[in-house]
């Protein structure tokens, strides 16, 4: 009895182990793969071997590693963070930074996973719409008093401040403003449009067969929320305030726009890329779009003729405040951080990054003289001193989801702007009080 | 007594077999299981994932869900788009595998090729798709126009209807290898002695089908069924990538708007409880599909 | 006799044009990947679309080798250490647990079935974080070992449901015959079991591979070095933020397809005959 059990069980623990040899066909793909894998791992291993032994041979003790996230995929602004990174590594031997790629689209879930296992970097460079729902979240550190934030634009510090402290330093502001083709509003026999009246009016002159007069990124998330308060504000309404005559207004223009056809539906399929790219290939005449796009435009359609403007008012000049914010995580390396931020925000290492960027810098004395008076990116300095910052407010999460899905309903046709602002409106309501 | 001993232990080795697979199951999906059923009785959002106490509100997100039109409407979507997906790509695949089962040259390497989609990750996929069904410069409403079948471009992802009919075409060309090859490899497990008797009987080839392939075939309909059902119902990176649930959130998905209240609106627990219904779903299909299937064979 | 072989050599051509028809029609999609990938930025948006490239452009394609932190042969490498580590686990365990599913009707069996399917009913994004959680506790988080268990979660429950069938069909006397010829259960298994199931094991062995290479939220979320993140994670370096890049994104998908295509293509001999020759032979 007792012997048929052991058998029994022998067989399970055996089993396993013969398969291994007992199911030699079929496993015989992997079996040249198990093999070449050591080798193939063999350089990177090498490689990170040699780094290693680079560190130590620095004069210093310990050197303690700091991490950063970060979701920049265009390869110039992660060379451009890489070399400031080095070059701080090279200035001392205390810490040694390291920055980590963490895509655009995975930034918040990995930030919010990382906040339930306490595996976080020790700064991240986040949107800066976000930052409220992160200190509330409480994994970001007070620096209130420790950065000189006096002269930066007061929406960017805004962005990062809660409650009167100040959770991290604007990394670079950016914001929207218009851009134009110049030589379809020429050939139209068109001016630059400052007024809404105006820009439809330029659209639809510059609208042909395969020509669109103007685009801009309708998707139904943040970035599309981006892109359609400047409307809104520009009326007067508040992001928090739609359900009246101003929202209701700016809803009823972007329904226009499409209904005459001079505004393709396809914009909710298009990030501000894909509108750049459209703009670039002359689909489109005009777009609203930031000044990150700039080094791209240049470099892939350095012949097309374009230039910026404010964006066309309602009744007041109006844009929106976009950028990235640092902020310290305070379970992790706080005195590193603090250091390396003291580096980065220098007057100097703020200048490079932001011309790599295409950015412009959060602080107002750098900003000011950061570009010649000709400059393409000297509109979106002016542009700058009407941009307002979206929220701060740790559930904007949900609030730029009503937003947007306002501006989807009029843009598909499947709301009146009257029914999607009172939707939007008994949302934010409930969130706001 | 000694006979029913015996039989316990003989099955008992059976157990055995199972268990290193169930374990490790057990472990690392057994926990996340839990642990979502737990979150979502909770009321964690962006204030107390970290600190801060976290109160059991019971059933409070799902009340609210189901008041939540934008939920209800996933739950539709979600239900609609398993079932059409399913019946399309079945059939289709169905019928391919029986297509290549035939004796011809091409059979089996045209069969192999078409495994390719299978190939490419979901996100590649649902971009490629995005590209062909674009307004204006997608390849589909060109041929459409070609052929004067249309005069004006459709705005497939940019309407609710078309939106998801997009969707429904991609994941039917995902699915239709899935359900080729699983048919094929189980058309294989029927004897051939089988049709070259029903042959001699004089049974037609209708006859042959209804009467040998399709019984035969019943156990790995079943699993293709039930599995294209789960992996057809938790759809997640082609929907994200191809509208995002849009437009106007009219084809999010029970995943997506998990995934859309978790990570994009911090709203945790809720996200937990959307993942719960799903799995409530899929769970009556699996107690059914386990009925189904063993049902009389222990007799 | 004659007549018999030119019938089947007319059948033969039929069914091979229409097999050439359906796979113009099904693989279609990949046809246009492959062009776009070759054609310029401004030639993707021209209106109408050109059916091949007037403009050849094989920019795309230099660019997929390294972009950034990214090297497109060392993630190879990454992501077929993975399948195969995922593909390999699912193997091992879900073989024998199909077997004794199918042959064994213990009590549990039920149970059991039904839990290998329960497994599979949450979506990933809910996953995520307790797999996360239990990984950095095994010390394995940001290490391609995460994204192996990971992924063998997914190829288990279907190698199960799969090859449960293929052990349910062969015929009790097939295994009585191994117990006479003096094997025990476990040998009867291994010597003949194993080998008639050997097209469903292989199926099995194809699908695992294929989910893990497919997978994308294990992955990025796992591992966090862009050095030991598998190929997909290439995908964010052609879209999102700076918009989409057709030619660069397709080209990525034809580089993502063509070494699996290519081990398939030349393990074909061993998938098709293991797919298809494996029947029972009673």
């Amino acid at each position: 009895m007792k012997k048929k059990k052991i058998t029994a069980l022998m067989t399970a623990v055996v089993m396993t182990a013969s398969i291994l040899t007992g199911c030699g066909a079929g496993s015989g793909e992997s079996a040249p793969a198990a093999e070449n894998t050591p080798a193939d791992k063999a350089p990177a291993a090498q490689d990170s071997v040699k780094e290693e032994s680079g560190e130590e041979a620095a004069p210093a003790g310990e050197t303690q590693p700091i991490t950063i996230w970060y979701y920049w995929e265009t390869e110039g602004h992660q060379v451009a963070l890489d070399q400031i990174i080095q070059e701080y590594n090279g200035s001392q031997n205390q810490y040694e930074v390291t920055a980590k790629y963490v895509p655009f689209a995975d930034f918040k879930k990995q930030l919010s996973i990382g906040a339930s296992a306490d595996e976080l970097p020790d700064i991240a460079i986040l949107d800066s719409p976000d930052h409220a729902s992160y200190v509330e979240m409480g994994i970001f550190e007070d620096l209130t008093g420790k950065f000189d934030v006096s002269n930066y634009y007061e929406g960017t510090v805004n962005s990062c401040t809660v409650d009167g402290k100040l959770y991290g330093v604007p990394f670079g502001a950016n914001c929207l403003a218009l851009y134009y083709n110049e030589d379809m509003l020429t050939a139209a026999g068109c001016s630059v449009p400052t007024t809404w009246d105006e820009l439809k009016e330029t659209a639809k002159a510059l609208t042909t067969d395969s020509v669109t007069g103007l685009a801009l990124c309708s998707v139904q998330n943040e970035e599309g929320t981006f892109n359609f308060v400047p409307w809104l504000w520009s009326t007067g309404a508040t992001s928090y305030d739609i359900n009246n005559e101003n929202g209701i207004r700016a809803l009823t223009f972007i329904q226009d726009l499409i209904n005459e056809g001079v505004m393709s539906k396809e914009c909710i399929n298009w990030t501000q890329g894909d509108v750049m790219n459209q703009f670039i290939s002359g689909n489109v005449a005009m777009m609203e779009n930031g000044p990150w796009q700039i080094p791209t435009m240049q470099a892939e359609a350095p012949d097309l003729n374009w230039k910026v403007t404010l964006i066309p008012k309602d009744a007041e000049y109006a844009s929106v405040l976009g950028g990235e914010n640092y902020a310290v995580i305070n379970g992790g390396n706080v005195d590193g951080a603090l250091d390396f931020l003291t580096y980065a925000t220098s007057e100097e290492k703020v200048k490079f990054m932001m011309d790599k960027f295409g950015y412009i810098s959060a602080d107002k004395t750098i900003a000011e003289s950061q570009f010649a008076a000709d400059s393409p990116y000297q509109p979106f300095v002016e542009e700058l001193n009407y941009a307002m910052p979206r929220g701060p407010l740790a559930e904007w999460p949900s609030v730029s989801d009503a937003i947007s899905l306002a501006f989807n309903q009029v843009i598909t046709g499947t709301a009146t702007p009257e029914n999607a602002a009172a939707e939007a409106q008994a949302t934010i309501d409930g969130i706001v009080k | 007594m000694a006979k029913l001993k015996k039989f316990f232990r003989y099955e008992n080795v059976g157990l055995l077999f199972v268990l290193p697979a169930f374990l490790y199951m057990l472990v690392f999906v057994g926990y996340p299981i839990i642990r979502n059923i737990i979150l979502s009785f909770q009321d964690v959002n962006a204030g107390n994932l970290v600190r801060g106490t976290k109160n059991f509100i019971l059933f409070d997100n799902y009340m609210e869900l189901f008041q939540d039109s934008v939920f209800t409407n996933s739950l539709w979507n979600t239900l609609r788009y398993t079932v059409l997906c399913l019946v399309f790509q079945f059939v289709i695949g169905f019928l391919l595998a029986l297509f290549f089962s035939q004796r011809f040259s091409l059979a089996k390497p045209v069969r192999g090729i078409l495994l390719v989609p299978w190939m490419i990750p979901v996100t590649v996929t649902a971009l490629m798709f995005k590209l062909l069904f674009a307004t204006d410069i997608g390849v589909i409403n060109f041929i459409l126009r070609s052929m004067h079948l249309i005069n004006k471009n459709i705005e497939w992802l940019t309407t609710p209807g078309t939106a998801m009919f997009a969707l429904i075409c991609a994941n039917v060309w995902i699915g239709i290898p899935f359900n080729m090859i699983l048919i094929s490899t189980g058309l294989t497990t029927i004897p051939k002695e089988l049709y070259e008797s029903a042959s001699i009987d004089g049974a037609g080839k209708v006859q042959t089908f209804f009467k040998i392939t399709l019984p035969l075939l019943k156990p790995t309909i079943e699993s293709v069924l039930i599995l294209g059902f789960i992996y057809t119902f938790k759809v997640y990176d082609l929907v994200y990538v191809m509208t995002s649930g849009g437009p106007v959130n009219s084809t999010h998905m029970l995943s997506t708007y998990s995934y859309k209240l978790s990570f994009e609106m911090f709203k945790y627990s809720k996200g937990s409880a959307v993942a719960n219904v799903l799995l409530v779903i899929l769970l009556v299909v699996g107690v059914f599909y386990i009925k189904v299937t063993t049902d009389g064979e222990d007799a | 006799m004659d007549e018999e072989k030119r019938l089947s050599r007319k059948k033969n051509i039929l069914f091979g044009i229409i097999s050439a028809v359906l796979l113009c029609i099904l693989l279609f999609p990949l046809y246009w990947a492959l062009i776009t990938s070759l054609k310029t930025e401004q030639e993707i948006f021209q209106n109408p679309p050109t059916f091949y490239p007037h403009v050849l452009n094989t920019k795309s394609y230099a660019a997929q080798v390294e972009t950034g932190d990214f090297n497109m042969f060392r993630s190879f490498a990454n992501s077929f250490l993975i399948s195969v580590g995922a593909t390999v686990i699912a193997v091992l365990l879900a073989v024998p647990a199909s077997y004794g599913i199918a042959k064994y009707h213990f009590k549990a069996r039920k149970v059991m079935l039904l839990s290998f399917l329960v497994t599979q009913m949450l979506p990933v994004s809910v996953l995520l974080t307790p797999m996360f959680i239990m990984f950095k506790n095994m010390h394995v988080y940001n290490t391609w070992v995460a994204a192996v268990l990971a992924d063998a979660t997914i190829g288990i429950p279907f190698s199960v449901l799969i090859l449960k069938n293929y052990f349910a069909s062969i015929p009790k006397d097939l295994e009585e015959a191994a117990y006479l010829d003096g094997c025990n259960k476990f040998g009867a298994f291994v010597r003949i079991l194993i080998p008639i199931a050997k097209p469903g094991v292989m199926v099995c062995a194809i699908f695992s591979f294929l989910y893990a290479w497919g997978d994308l939220a294990y992955g990025m979320t796992f591992i966090l070095d862009q050095e030991k993140r598998p190929i997909t994670a290439g995908i964010f370096n052609f879209m999102g933020q700076y918009g989409t890049k057709w030619s660069y994104l397709t080209a990525f998908a034809v580089v993502t397809i063509i070494p699996v295509a290519l081990i398939f293509i030349f393990m074909q001999k061993y998938i098709v005959s293991g797919m298809t020759s494996g029947a029972v032979k009673g």
